[in-house]
């Protein structure tokens, strides 16, 4: 088995899925890279390169100009994975969707600076197309090591399309709402290992939704079981999963 | 075998006793509610503990379990199990083993369960406390409770231990037993009665009647479309349930790309991609695509289809599910009672 020839790429996000890349540690990151090459990776290097076996692209799609650039990486790499919530989903980026006034909101008196002109934050895969995608924010390590490997092997990765639930009760922690909390576990797309819930924090489905969420029977049970209002209940979910939820704009 | 009885004051020795000799797993405190744990002191065991968030099923079927390490084309099992005796086990999660038990030993010998079931010693133990949504009164009641090695009853100055088995009676070394009076016997049924009496849920008809009732109403699209309304496919039910026994298995390499592990991990038919198949070339075909086939399937697989061959229902009116389920729409004896009027 060669090496596989791997180039990273950063769109509009904060670049923390990079920073946690570099949370593997030396001994696991150098022995990565004795079955990958990167070859082009602009926080690291100044080369570029003409192909590459796969292309991770962090940061979601947030402005037209930037559709040329992903077609170019599209043309060069033979598989593309878009890592992190922003790339996979459009992460948190995406809250602006619903405010059109967000530029006044964040910049006051600045707001009309050309620099902040952007258009709707969406998924990488609303400009190109995406073969896999590493959900979270941040993502999981792990979970792109395992994507990886599967790649290098040939096999397809397995993501979960089970909520966090499954995975929270096989650690067999104390639900948040039988602790007087609420939760989005149950809409929220399984893989994290339930970090959050296991320390005793509610989910916020940063991983975004399951395939088929029952938004219904969330905004339900958030009223009926944590007691919230009924504007709170439906816009809940939103930090996360704007873009996936059914009134997405 | 032999009804013993051992004071109050001399219980804890007895534990800490049995803690020398293995590993002893018993319900201790998680915040609010229950866990089955290793004991790391007898002052932690809470035989008044009303039900544990997941099953004793766990200590012979962990939640994630190694299967097999493979380095190249060579692989090594996994099978290592570990003597240890399980205290504390309720009569219905009794019932629920010895089910597990049957299925995990039917055609294929499944010895990743079997070894682990083999090396423990399990002592049940009567209800202090029933758990709000338990219904254990009402259901399976031609199942009885069996499999288990020694059964502890708290009366009023201390315990009934009632050996079972060879492993059962083995135990008594470890403590001041002396021979149980036929008064404490007397009062050990009286305390056994008290919990059946206590459950605020009951199904309403018998096994067979339910399980009849429920294989027709397989058609029965609309009730079943509605009662899964508010469900969110997350699969609870199904984790916490001490006779759900399905599991998908996942291979993963080690970063050398060479070795690794084939894991195999709880899984629920409640989740959506569970009936997903493989027809090959990349196409899948869900045979239980929408939520109300996949919460008929549930009821139907608790209710009706094992129950030939497991003697009864593959429920044991624990509760695990109903309290679990964030919309409240699980409880068997809400679906059941409510189809059998139907």
């Amino acid at each position: 088995m060669g090496k596989a020839k791997v180039a990273f790429f950063d769109f509009t996000s904060c670049e923390g899925c990079q920073i946690e890349l570099t949370n593997y540690g030396d001994a696991a990151f150098l022995e990565l890279l004795n079955h990958i090459e990167i070859v082009e990776f602009r926080e690291a290097m100044s080369e570029r390169a003409p192909s590459f076996d796969i292309a991770f692209i962090e940061g979601s799609f947030t402005r037209e100009a930037d559709r040329e650039r992903l077609e170019d990486i599209r043309k060069r790499a033979a598989v593309v994975i878009a890592y992190g919530a922003c790339a996979a989903t459009g992460g948190v980026n995406a809250l602006k969707n619903h405010q059109p006034d967000y530029k006044e909101a964040v910049y006051g008196k600045d707001a009309g600076q050309p620099h902040l002109d952007s258009s709707k934050a969406l998924p990488i895969s609303a400009a190109i197309k995406v073969d896999y995608k590493v959900y979270g924010c941040p993502m999981d390590k792990y979970e792109l090591l395992r994507i990886v490997s599967h790649l290098l092997h040939g096999k397809t990765p397995v993501i979960p399309n089970y909520p966090v639930c499954v995975e929270c009760k096989r650690r067999e922690v104390v639900c948040r709402y039988d602790d007087n909390d609420h939760c989005m576990g149950q809409v929220a797309r399984a893989g994290c290992g339930a970090i959050c819930t296991a320390d005793g924090i509610p989910c916020e489905a940063c991983r975004g939704f399951v395939d088929h969420p029952n938004e219904e029977a969330l905004v339900k049970v958030l009223k009926e079981r944590a007691g919230f209002t009924d504007s709170r209940a439906q816009s809940k979910s939103r930090m996360f999963t704007a873009n996936l939820r059914s009134d997405a704009k | 075998m032999n009804v013993y009885f051992i004071k109050d004051q001399d219980f804890n020795s007895f534990v800490a006793k049995m803690m020398e000799s293995k590993k002893v797993v018993g319900p201790v405190t998680k915040k609010s509610k229950f866990v089955f744990a290793a004991l790391e002191a007898p002052e932690q065991l809470r035989l008044d503990y009303d039900v544990t968030i997941l099953p004793p099923k766990k200590e012979f079927f962990p939640t994630c379990q190694s299967l097999m390490k493979f380095q190249g084309n060579h692989c090594e099992g996994c099978i290592n199990p570990e003597e240890k005796i399980i205290l504390g086990v309720h009569f219905y999660d009794v019932k629920a083993i010895d089910m597990t038990d049957l299925l995990f030993r039917e055609k294929n010998e499944d010895w990743n369960y079997l070894a682990n079931r083999e090396a423990a010693t399990i002592i049940a133990s009567n209800i202090q406390n029933v758990s709000s949504r338990a219904f254990f009164a009402s259901v399976g009641k031609e199942v009885t409770p069996k499999g288990h090695d020694a059964f502890l009853t708290k009366l009023k100055s201390g315990y009934l231990f009632e050996t079972l088995t060879a492993k059962g009676e083995n135990l008594v070394k470890f403590g001041k037993f002396e021979s149980a009076s036929d008064g404490q016997k007397q009062e050990a049924r009286s305390v056994n009665d008290v919990p059946l009496k206590k459950c605020a849920e009951a199904l309403k008809h018998s096994s067979k009647e339910i399980a009849g009732k429920v294989r027709k109403s397989f058609a029965n699209e609309s009730f079943w479309n509605e009662a899964a309304k508010d469900c969110f496919s997350c699969g609870s039910c199904n984790i916490v349930c001490p006779t759900c026994y399905c599991f998908d298995v996942q291979d993963d390499w080690n970063l050398d790309q060479a070795s690794g592990m084939r894991t195999r991990y709880w899984d629920g038919c409640l989740t959506e991609d569970f009936a997903c198949i493989s027809l090959g070339a990349g196409a899948v075909e869900n045979f239980r695509e929408h939520r109300g086939e996949r919460f008929r399937h549930r009821i139907m697989r608790k209710a009706a289809y094992l129950n030939e061959k497991l003697g009864g229902p593959a429920c044991v009116g624990c509760g695990r599910c109903s309290s679990a389920c964030t919309p409240n729409i699980a409880d068997p004896v809400n679906v059941i009672n409510k189809l059998m009027e139907a």
